[in-house]
């Protein structure tokens, strides 16, 4: 196996084991059909680049789905779903690193109770001390930024140390492994 | 000493100790922990990660206004607004302040200890700002109007019941106490508060000095929520939060989860740096760096480590104490080990000097610690403190100062005690009963009878009989072998005999000192360590043998402290560390002599309860099993071998015998389920601990010293 395929096959395990769903497509237009059968209802699409490169809206309404790109505050009240790219995602945690300093795409991940994120396994890096060089580089780019590692659906064992699974933000996250959709770690 | 808090502190330990519920969970919890944690560190190396941590962490400390101008220089260029709080009220005022300023009605909370720790809520209220808290658990607590008890998960004290009856009050409807169910009426309830307050309150984990930036590690997304949508954040951060950089930042990030709840990672880190754009324009960023007493611990030497912690809440997770009593006994904001400390510094000695006494020392804490915090050290170095402050009480300052320091003065008082407790004891070697009101003392274990003689006047008589011996080594007894097992005295004797080793017993030699240590007498302690220096190196043995850890301990570790500075006594006592060495680990590891005894024993059923200093002072567990187990016995593990048995020394005897009587029934259920009919051990202390369990509640297992069993094969042999 070569190291990438290492990561892939560490990142799915990892990932699956904290609660998230990792599906594998040959292709985007694969991709599309499997959010169109999961949504559940409206999804939020904010504005990123790799989505914006493929016309992700347009092929999302084609295949059938309501889609909102505007005004996610007043959306996020009632949208199921929201659809993110990723930045880049670490291999030993199961973990997606989303720079989220564009406040629409926090919206899409904190208040639908369904976050659907588009992953080129090409950015699986091995670990968070591999990652210190985007998040540096990152860093560089922007003078303010608000990066967010999302690792599994959101969580609590508040009460009785019960593991219990969506308690403030999505209670699913599905994780849609697509080659060729973005291989540049700085790029959402 | 106050006798009002003394009283108040008495009533919260007996009512955790009527909670049966509280302690169930709490020792599962501590079960859970530990696997869930050593599957996280599976394939890390987490000595040398903690290490790094601490290493980082004193980095920051001594360079701290350093790290401090740089973070701020960075957060301010970025936007942020920085405000530096001296004390609790100055960021309450400045927090409030802004409130007012911003005609805010509500501010949603994530969860923060800092904001616990300076009482913000109170602020806030008083400004007209309602707080609401949006982590589960705080919500709970905030409901109930009580304080978390617990670092990490605020609410682990309240069962699904309580919950259930404060979310009804709440909903105005009857919610089941189903716990599913809850969490989604907290969803539902808190969501629409993100969108309606004005400000967001958060604490954050790591302030990063390279970039400015914050990093939160969080679980329920209530922090992503709660820094996004109101339209101010306020970030309340201890300054010993602050970070070199992004990898140091990495690193805390790596270790934080997985020694606190056993996750690789939690569900999110959130990683902000100034004000970001928003909806609603440019938010409004204000960190608020908070010292309260931190620059205060960064200057004291004894304790200056504590400012490494991570606040992951493992020394909690692992101790006994807390076990059997929770947080709101042992902790005032802060809780477990680290919460002695921290509250000490954050909230006045009058608040720690209760629980600066409830750590029993069992150094269970020690060990998971991801800082490397040596927190009993420090928690010891308190009680001196706190004891020079307060006094110790007239009766403990007698016998330390005017008994233990004269040598023969304080055992012509053990003698005495050997003659008077006759109508006690009956001629037996143990007290079942005492009259009156020393009964609490014997209600829930028999206690060791002061023997007639002790090892010190019986030791010339015992016959040493070696040509040429290997080694010639002193005998450390130690005031419980001495003076109430001096059976055992013999044993060794017989034991190194065996292995040509000739045994020396130095008259002269008194108490080791940790009794007075342990009660924050220091001075005594280093009066004792003099005495004993002079005493064990008179003879200039090999080696000085120990049966009693707490000993080993004083031996290798606390004389070398107490008298680093002497240039007359540090490089005596240097030597003494050198050579003293615990029995069983000399005959494993200097003799390598393990196999001397193959076979010999009459094989038995023997299950081993590693002493909390022999284990984690002395670093020494695997050699007496392994000397019990080639002797020929069968040795079986019990669930929590190398759990303290609840001995403590003066904390069974007198501070807290209710704790200790618990956490020896824990101890005691343990051995028995194991199934073995005599448990091994290496220190006296436990011993009269478990075998004055066992005796009072007429328990068939038998409870031994490795090297009264060792001596038992040689003597079947012969």
């Amino acid at each position: 196996m070569t190291d990438q395929a290492q990561y892939v096959a560490a990142f799915s395990t990892a990932a699956e084991n904290v609660g998230s769903r990792v599906v594998s497509f040959p292709d985007l237009e694969q991709a599309l059909k499997y959010l169109a059968q999961h949504a559940g209802g409206t999804i939020m699409l904010p504005d990123f680049p790799s989505g914006q490169r493929h016309g992700l809206a347009e092929r999302l309404e084609q295949a059938g789905l309501e889609v909102v790109s505007s005004d996610l505050r007043e959306a996020g009240q009632s949208a199921l779903a929201g659809l993110t790219g990723v930045n880049f995602a670490l291999a030993d945690t199961g973990t997606l690193v989303l720079e989220s300093t564009d406040e629409d795409i926090r919206l899409a991940t904190t208040l639908p109770e369904r976050h659907f994120a588009l992953l080129d396994p090409q950015k699986i890096l091995a670990d968070s001390l591999v990652a210190v060089a985007p998040m540096r580089a990152m860093h560089q780019r922007d003078s303010r930024n608000y990066i967010a590692y999302i690792t599994g659906p959101s969580r609590t064992a508040d009460i009785e140390r019960v593991l219990t699974i969506g308690v403030h933000g999505p209670k699913e996250l599905h994780i849609l492994l697509v080659p060729g959709f973005s291989d540049d770690l700085l790029e959402m | 000493m106050s006798k009002q808090r003394s009283k108040q502190y008495r009533a919260r330990i007996d009512h955790a100790l009527a909670t049966p519920k509280l302690q169930q969970a709490l020792h599962q919890f501590g079960d859970a922990y530990l696997l869930a944690r050593e599957k996280a560190f599976s394939g890390y190396d987490f000595e040398a990660m903690r290490q790094e941590i601490a290493a980082m962490k004193d980095r920051v400390r001594e360079n701290l206004d350093l790290y401090l101008d740089e973070f701020i220089t960075n957060a301010e260029a970025a936007g942020a607004t920085v405000y530096r709080a001296a004390t609790a009220e100055d960021a309450n005022r400045y927090i409030a302040d802004l409130a007012k300023q911003k005609g805010a009605k509500l501010a949603v909370k994530s969860k923060s200890m800092a904001s616990e720790e300076t009482h913000l809520n109170v602020a806030l209220e008083k400004a007209g700002t309602r707080p609401l808290e949006t982590d589960l658990g705080e919500w709970i607590i905030q409901l109930a109007g009580q304080r978390p008890s617990h670092m990490v998960m605020p609410a682990i004290h309240m069962f699904k019941e309580e919950v259930a009856e404060l979310f009804s009050k709440e909903t105005g409807q009857q919610e089941p106490a189903d716990i599913e169910h809850l969490v989604k009426v907290a969803r539902e309830q808190l969501r629409q508060g993100y969108f309606d307050a004005d400000i967001g309150i958060t604490g954050a984990n790591i302030a990063v000095a390279e970039t400015g930036g914050i990093a939160l590690v969080t679980n329920e997304g209530n922090a992503r929520l709660a820094s996004t949508l109101p339209q101010t954040h306020v970030a309340l951060i201890g300054i010993e939060k602050i970070v070199p950089t992004l990898e140091d930042a990495a690193k805390v990030v790596r270790i934080l989860p997985k020694n606190a709840t056993g996750q690789l990672l939690t569900s999110y880190v959130t990683w902000i740096r100034g004000a970001v754009p928003g909806s609603g324009g440019e938010k409004d960023l204000h960190i608020v760096l908070l010292d309260n007493g931190r620059s205060a611990l960064a200057a004291s030497p004894s304790c200056q480590d504590a400012l490494r912690c991570v606040r992951c809440g493992a020394c909690a997770n692992v101790c006994p104490v807390y076990q059997t009593v929770g947080g709101h006994v042992f902790g005032h904001i802060y809780i477990g080990a680290i919460g002695i400390i921290l509250t000490a510094f954050f909230h006045g000695l009058d608040n720690a000097a209760e629980i600066v006494r409830a750590c029993i020392g069992c150094r269970s804490c020690v060990t998971v610690c991801p800082s490397n915090i040596d927190l009993e050290e420090i928690i010891l170095g308190l009680r001196e403190t706190i004891g020079e402050e307060e006094g110790l009480g007239a009766g403990k300052t007698l016998v330390f100062r005017k008994v233990m320091r004269n040598r023969k003065l304080f055992h012509s008082l053990l003698r005495a005690d050997s003659l008077l407790q006759k109508p006690v004891t009956r001629g037996e070697r143990s007290i079942r009963h005492l009259p009156l009101f020393f009964s609490g003392l014997t209600e829930w274990r028999t206690l060791p009878a002061v023997a007639e003689k002790p090892v010190r006047d019986i030791f010339d008589k015992i016959p040493q009989r070696l040509e040429t011996p290997r080694y010639k080594v002193g005998f450390f007894g130690g005031c419980a072998n001495d003076f109430l097992y001096p059976e055992l005295g013999e044993d060794l004797v017989t034991v190194m005999n065996h292995l040509n080793v000739q045994v020396s017993y130095a008259k002269e030699q008194n108490c080791c000192g940790v009794p007075a240590l342990y009660s924050g007498d220091k001075e005594t302690a280093i009066e004792l360590a003099k005495q004993n220096i002079d005493a064990m190196l008179a003879d200039d043995p090999d080696f000085v043998l120990t049966t009693c850890p707490t000993c080993t301990m004083a031996l290798q570790r606390d004389f070398v402290e107490h008298l680093k500075d002497n240039p007359a006594w540090a490089a005596k006592a240097e030597r003494l560390a050198e050579i003293t060495v615990d029995a069983a680990g000399f005959i494993a590891n200097q003799l390598g002599a393990a196999d001397v005894f193959k076979g010999l024993a009459e094989q038995r059923k023997v299950t081993y309860h590693d002493s909390c200093h022999l284990k984690r002072g002395a670093g020494v567990w695997e050699e007496p099993r392994r000397l019990i187990a080639t002797s020929g016995h069968e040795l079986v593990e019990m669930a929590h071998a190398d759990r303290c048995c609840g001995f403590g020394g003066s904390y069974s005897l007198t501070s807290h015998p209710d704790i200790a009587k618990r956490i020896l029934g824990d101890k005691l259920q343990d051995v028995v389920a194991s199934g073995a009919d005599c448990v091994a051990m290496d220190c006296p202390g436990c011993m009269m601990q478990i075998r004055g369990g066992l005796e009072k509640q007429e328990m068939n297992v038998e409870a031994r010293h490795t090297i009264e069993l060792l001596a038992d094969a040689l003597k079947r042999k012969s």
